[in-house]
């Protein structure tokens, strides 16, 4: 089969992750497209593909369009690509509201739409799911799940830290954790969070309790609040009949103790270290192998939704104080 | 100094009656406990002398009494050893209702003795250096702590535990003490409001008291946390559970695993394959140390009634947002 034509809209942290990735993977990188000109340039020698002066002019040029723009810019982009016949893949969270998400789908009926939960591609994540699966910790019960990592090391005019454009941390962040525990464990029920940040600065830190409604509950803490540079992760999914526990504390085959220089963090942290397989790359394969077979996707659009409208659960919970239902 | 165990329902009592042995000039008199073939098999493995009835036990002229009774007999023997003039050391939760705590209080009070909660992790190395590193503002502004405490069924080992008459509850009234004490002393504070799900997850059907809890709570300085208080460790657990708390701040982040000390055991025989077997000092034996001390010095010791009831409050206030849904304000 030929290679796909894929055009990326967006050149931040996920444009860059995911031209590597495509890459990788043997499709055709037809080019970048943004709105910071010199940016797409920049990609474009990096990757040495095309840099598109508009997006139209990407969309006539490609078989898929890959959406890594900030959240707020979901919607116009993949409705202006499923109006145009091109299959759409779309960067998490699928968008800031269960409306326009909607609207999304309702917009790709005729094209695939795939949105990336990367999570789900973790190899430790997924080898733990399989177990769950297989029935080896008997029925989930108390399901924790860490994602802390540091602000954004962007100047506080960037989109990631406008509510309205990037929907904030527990959007932005915690959502792969609440698809996580619902890829495992179900419907939520409700959920109830609380949320600490300082007087001054871009710190929070969020932990929300979910309760599903098979009776299971878990623990998901999220955060912009570890030192620049550090980002914990971790899962202990517990149930009737036993435990998986991994945490990214665990020593890892080489251990590096040499602090970071000024300017040496990542702008965003990205928890791959270590790993043998990019997630990334594992995700955009399994899409693009998807779309050329005609295969379904492994994860809906609704799932991305549904992970949506948990978020904004625990965010109205932060704002009320009160326990939320979902759905 | 003449000290006695009154009861040995607690699997604790094991481990003290080591310590006590351990210090100097203490004489661990013996033990009393209703049950004929536990305290048999106890007074032989730890060659110590039984009394059947606590009121034996109470009459040898003792100084200082530990109570390792199940959570809702702590009332009935407290009163016991402060009508016969013994400064207490008492298991935690120090009871199973705050009516039946402040009984204990009025009874200590109208005795002239002291009484002392079993709060061990603050006499533990690494809680003691995490709450240093908090007190010397290390972490700046703290934005809030994820704090665990997970064990195995501890009904297991000890029936009782399971029991809703005799320990007041499951996993949420065994375990949430702990943590909630351990907050409020690292940051001299108090708990103003907790949200809880409670429930039994791991043993639907088998056991009338909950196993699965996690808590969020408020402290009064505006730091917000996380318990989870279950019993979510199988029994092929490495180790019994664990004690954890990550504290997360405005300058950086501890990370406490307080029985990480550890080899990690692989055996042909024992119970657990592998096994945790921990190398670090115990915190028990410091905690039993005070308790001598504080008698010796006639002073009050550094965990008091109030450390216990406060935190008893907690375990009740989320029993109660369980049930109602909602979190439960504590009045200070």
């Amino acid at each position: 089969m030929s290679a796909m034509r894929v055009g990326i809209i967006g050149t931040g942290t996920m444009g860059g992750v995911h031209a590597a990735a495509w890459q990788a993977i043997g499709a055709e990188l037809a080019g970048f497209s943004s709105s910071n000109p010199a940016q797409t340039e920049a990609f474009a020698q990096r990757y040495q593909t095309r840099a598109f002066v508009s997006y139209p002019e990407l969309l006539n040029r490609v078989d898929i369009v890959d959406v890594c723009t900030p959240t707020a810019f979901h919607k116009p982009m993949v409705l202006a690509a499923a109006k145009a016949g091109k299959h759409v893949i779309c960067e998490k969270p699928i968008a800031l509201t269960v409306e326009d998400a909607q609207a999304m789908i309702d917009a790709c009926r005729g094209v695939r739409f795939f949105v990336g939960l990367v999570l789900r591609f973790f190899p430790q994540y997924r080898s733990a799911k399989e177990l769950v699966t297989a029935g080896r910790i008997g029925k989930p019960a108390v399901l924790r799940l860490k994602r802390v990592s540091y602000v954004p090391q962007k100047t506080p005019e960037d989109w990631y830290f406008k509510d309205e454009v990037s929907g904030g941390m527990v959007i932005d962040l915690m959502i792969h954790d609440f698809d996580y525990v619902r890829w495992l464990a179900g419907e939520v029920e409700r959920v109830y969070a609380l949320k600490t940040s300082p007087a001054a600065g871009l710190e929070q830190y969020v932990q929300a309790i979910l309760r599903m409604r098979n009776g299971a509950i878990a623990l998901i803490e999220g955060g912009w609040a570890n030192p620049p540079g550090v980002f914990r992760t971790a899962l202990d999914l517990s149930g009737t009949d036993g435990l998986i526990e991994w945490s990214s504390d665990q020593p890892s085959p080489l251990l590096t103790l040499v602090p970071p220089k000024p300017g040496e963090t990542a702008a965003v942290g990205l928890p791959i270290s270590g790993l043998m397989d990019d997630p990334y790359t594992a995700e955009l394969r399994h899409a693009y192998q998807c779309i050329q077979s005609g295969a379904p996707f492994e994860i809906s659009a609704e799932d991305a939704l549904e992970a949506l409208r948990i978020s904004l659960a625990v965010k109205k919970s932060l704002e009320s104080g009160k326990s939320v239902k979902v759905g | 100094m003449r000290i006695g165990i009154l009861s040995i329902a607690h699997l604790h009592a094991e481990g003290y009656q080591a310590n006590l042995k351990s210090i100097p000039g203490v004489d661990l008199v013996g033990f009393s406990h209703e049950d004929s073939e536990e305290s048999r098999s106890f007074a032989e493995k730890f060659k110590l002398p039984w009394f059947a009835t606590h009121q034996e036990l109470l009459a040898q002229g003792l100084e200082g009494v530990v109570i390792c009774a199940e959570n809702a007999r702590h009332c009935e023997l407290v009163e016991l050893a402060a009508a016969a003039r013994c400064q207490i050391l008492c298991e935690k939760p120090i009871e199973t209702s705050l009516a039946k705590a402040e009984t204990m209080k009025t009874a200590c009070e109208k005795n002239g003795v002291r009484f002392m909660t079993t709060f061990p992790m603050r006499f533990a190395t690494p809680t003691q250096a995490l709450r240093a590193t908090i007190r010397e503002d290390k972490l700046g502004k703290v934005f809030g702590v994820n704090g665990i405490n997970h064990s195995e069924n501890p009904s297991g080992h000890r029936a009782w535990f399971a029991n809703q008459a005799l320990a007041g509850g499951g996993a949420a009234m065994d375990h949430i003490v702990h943590l909630a004490d351990l907050l409020r002393w690292c940051f001299a504070t108090e708990i103003v409001e907790v949200y809880a799900e409670i429930d039994n997850l791991f043993r639907p059907g088998e056991l009338d008291v909950d196993t699965a809890g996690l808590l969020l709570v408020r402290l009064a300085n505006g730091v917000q946390a996380s318990i989870d208080c279950s019993w979510s460790r199988p029994s092929w657990y490495p180790r019994w559970g664990h004690l954890k708390m990550e504290v997360i701040g405005e300058r950086g982040a501890a990370v406490m695993d307080s029985f990480a000390q550890h080899l990690t055991v692989y055996s042909k025989t024992g119970s657990r394959n592998p096994d945790w077997v921990g190398f670090g000092p115990d915190p028990n034996q410091p905690m039993i140390q005070e308790f001598v001390d504080s008698i010796r010095e006639q002073r009050e010791p550094s965990v008091t009634w109030n450390d216990g009831y406060q935190a008893l409050r907690v375990v009740l206030a989320a029993y109660e947002s369980a049930q109602r849904k909602e979190p439960v304000k504590l009045d200070h």
